[in-house]
């Protein structure tokens, strides 16, 4: 068996609020392996985004453990957590989050340049980032001039920027219209076909439906995976 | 991208926030650089108008200023003593009197009269006609009182003392104009004439003819003010022998401290605005840009990278404006100076903002320092901004 790539045991996340704390997630646990595409559906506030955010590393668990390629993400300093998001997972949101003041082409560039990648790759690799989700045309365009379909492109596009070994995205399609979530679902698709791991978190049950592992969650727990165990 | 490319981006993302944004600093800065040249602008100019005169050690009776205390009563004696030290070139009496003039036909006008031995050098720059001769008969006058007297050089005109109130009138003597001169301590209001020291002594029927104020000193080639000072106390331990920097020094600690604790003072209170501004507009900018900055981080910008990127903004902001803050600063140094000098006692050669390579370097300093002390806080905002939680608000917001 094979090592995954990320694995969550006992995952448990509390908030503290003023009335007390408030259970976001209890005792999750979860294997995504290489080239998985896991849908995790469910209501809201039911600790999809939660689960999200402690698999992308940008929160910590109240209690349980979490494996990023074998690393024992909790043991890792801020600083190496950011180099592991910054090459090892890709995030897509819900709202883009595309930096206003630079172009499509620059928001594909930026975590690559990040990473140290040299300039002539990086050109390449971004022309050819922009082209697989057919922007080339709108590589000079900032964010302000794409629509929301296009934006969610560009997103898409920088998040496989420095080849992740993990895609997450987060209700990727909720600020779209019917016609342009199916055409970014497409665009997921295309790209798990490809060989890339997504974790797609989502209301959208058409989107849900094209995963090849879908999770659905309840009050913070996994409730049931519809297509296997829950691994 | 660059930290400063990116940071630079950020600031052009909202150019008008961003040109106030330097046009306040710009503002500020050119306070603080205008309140640095004041600070030392007097003592500056001060001294550079006592070295234009060439006399680098000024000796008097008492420890008081020169021309405010006593008379050093055998001063022909003690100039050529002095002049008799190794360490000085020349000694020269200098007395200061009040006096009234006259042309043919026309109106007394009251004057200040210098009397300067005939050996000396002189303490000012002719303008027009010829220098004072060391011969006596000749006066030199400044600007003013050639305008009111009507005259030019080679005309003569009527001099006798002023006196106090009530004192018996002395003879008037007539001198030929030799020059009209520039005086380095003239005010605007000022008539100056400058004789030898025997005509002085002549127009004021002086009783003690070799008095004089103070012994104005140039140190000989290769002996400094400080040497010269020290073998004239030596020479003449009942003098006082001041260098030009010892002289300024005790300016600086009297007469012009007001200036320097006024600049003290505003200079604490712009370099205090000068950190709220930039506070406040870079931590309006974080604000503004929580969301970003979370997304950044999620998508694995460190925490040192985000520090930098707002770092550098605020290096841009406070370099740009602190760089548009010089010319400002510089014209309105110009105007303020011009406000001051137009008081009628300050001396037309005296300036109070004076720039100096000093100055610069502080505005410098300070406005590179009170930014980084003003981008504290909002990098702190940022550097500590919870990711997951700033973007699950936005996503609820």
């Amino acid at each position: 068996m094979s090592r995954p790539i990320v694995e969550a045991r006992g995952l448990v996340k509390f908030f503290p609020m003023r009335a007390g704390p408030v259970t976001a997630l209890n005792d999750v646990s979860l294997r995504v392996e290489a080239g998985d595409y896991v849908a995790i559906a469910g209501p809201s506030g039911c600790g999809k985004s939660t689960l999200l955010h402690l698999l992308g590393c940008v929160e910590t668990p109240t209690a349980g453990s979490l494996y990023f390629d074998g690393r024992d993400v909790a043991a890792l300093p801020d600083s190496e957590r950011s180099r592991l998001r910054l090459l090892g997972i890709g995030f897509v949101f819900q709202r883009f989050f595309l930096l206003p003041m630079l172009t499509a082409w620059e928001n594909v560039e930026l975590p690559q340049a990040e990473a140290g990648v040299a300039a002539r790759p990086r050109r390449r690799r971004t022309a050819e980032l922009l082209d697989y989700v057919g922007l080339s045309a709108r590589a000079q365009h900032r964010p302000a001039q794409l629509s929301g379909g296009e934006m969610q492109r560009v997103a898409i596009a920088r998040a496989l920027a420095n080849r992740p070994r993990l895609l997450l995205a987060d209700e990727p399609t909720g600020e779209l219209d019917a016609a342009t979530g199916e055409q970014i679902a497409d665009l997921l698709d295309r790209v798990n076909a490809d060989g890339n791991s997504l974790v797609v978190v989502t209301h959208n049950a058409g989107l849900a439906a094209r995963a090849t592992r879908r999770i659905t969650m309840r009050d913070g727990r996994l409730a049931e995976a519809a297509t296997g165990v829950i691994r | 991208m660059r930290a400063f490319a990116f940071a630079w981006r950020s600031l052009a993302r909202q150019p008008a926030r961003t040109v106030l944004a330097l046009l306040g600093i710009a503002a500020v800065g050119a306070l603080l650089f205008d309140m640095l040249l004041l600070s030392r602008g007097l003592v500056v100019s001060f001294s550079e108008l006592l070295e234009e005169t060439g006399f680098d050690v000024r000796v008097t009776a008492t420890d008081s200023m020169p021309v405010t205390g006593p008379m050093i009563l055998d001063a022909a004696a003690a100039a050529r003593a002095l002049e008799g030290l190794p360490e000085v070139e020349q000694a020269s009496p200098l007395r200061v009197a009040r006096a009234e003039a006259r042309v043919e036909g026309g109106e007394p006008i009251e004057l200040t009269l210098m009397g300067l031995g005939s050996n000396s050098r002189d303490l000012w720059t002719v303008v027009a006609g010829a220098p004072l001769p060391s011969e006596t008969g000749w006066v030199v006058i400044n600007d003013r009182l050639a305008r009111e007297l009507a005259v030019a050089p080679g005309d003569t005109l009527s001099l006798w003392d002023a006196g106090a109130p009530g004192s018996v009138a002395t003879p008037a003597i007539d001198l030929r104009v030799a020059g009209i001169a520039e005086f380095a301590f003239d005010t605007r209001l000022e008539r100056t004439a400058a004789v030898r020291l025997s005509d002085l002594s002549a127009v004021c029927a002086l009783e003690r003819a070799v008095a004089a104020d103070v012994l104005l000193v140039a140190s000989a080639a290769g002996s400094g003010p400080e040497q010269t000072v020290e073998a004239i106390r030596r020479l003449r331990p009942d003098l006082h022998a001041f260098s030009n920097v010892q002289l300024v020094n005790r300016f600086r600690a009297h007469d012009f401290s007001y200036f320097r604790q006024i600049s003290v003072v505003l200079t604490t209170v712009t370099l205090s605005f000068a950190f709220l501004l930039i506070t406040s507009l870079l931590t309006v900018s974080v604000n503004q840009r929580f969301a970003e900055v979370a997304a950044l981080r999620a998508i694995g910008f460190s925490r040192a990278r985000v520090v930098a990127d707002l770092f550098c903004q605020s290096v841009l902001l406070v370099g740009g404006g602190g760089l548009v803050a010089i010319p400002l600063g510089a014209a309105l140094a110009v105007w303020l100076d011009g406000i001051l000098k137009s008081m009628a006692h300050i001396p037309v050669n005296l300036h109070f903002f004076v720039f100096q390579p000093r100055a610069l370097v502080l505005h410098v300093a300070l406005l590179g320092l009170v930014g980084m002390l003003a981008a504290l806080y909002p990098i702190y905002l940022a550097a500590r901004l919870p990711i997951a939680a700033t973007l699950r608000n936005e996503v609820v917001s």
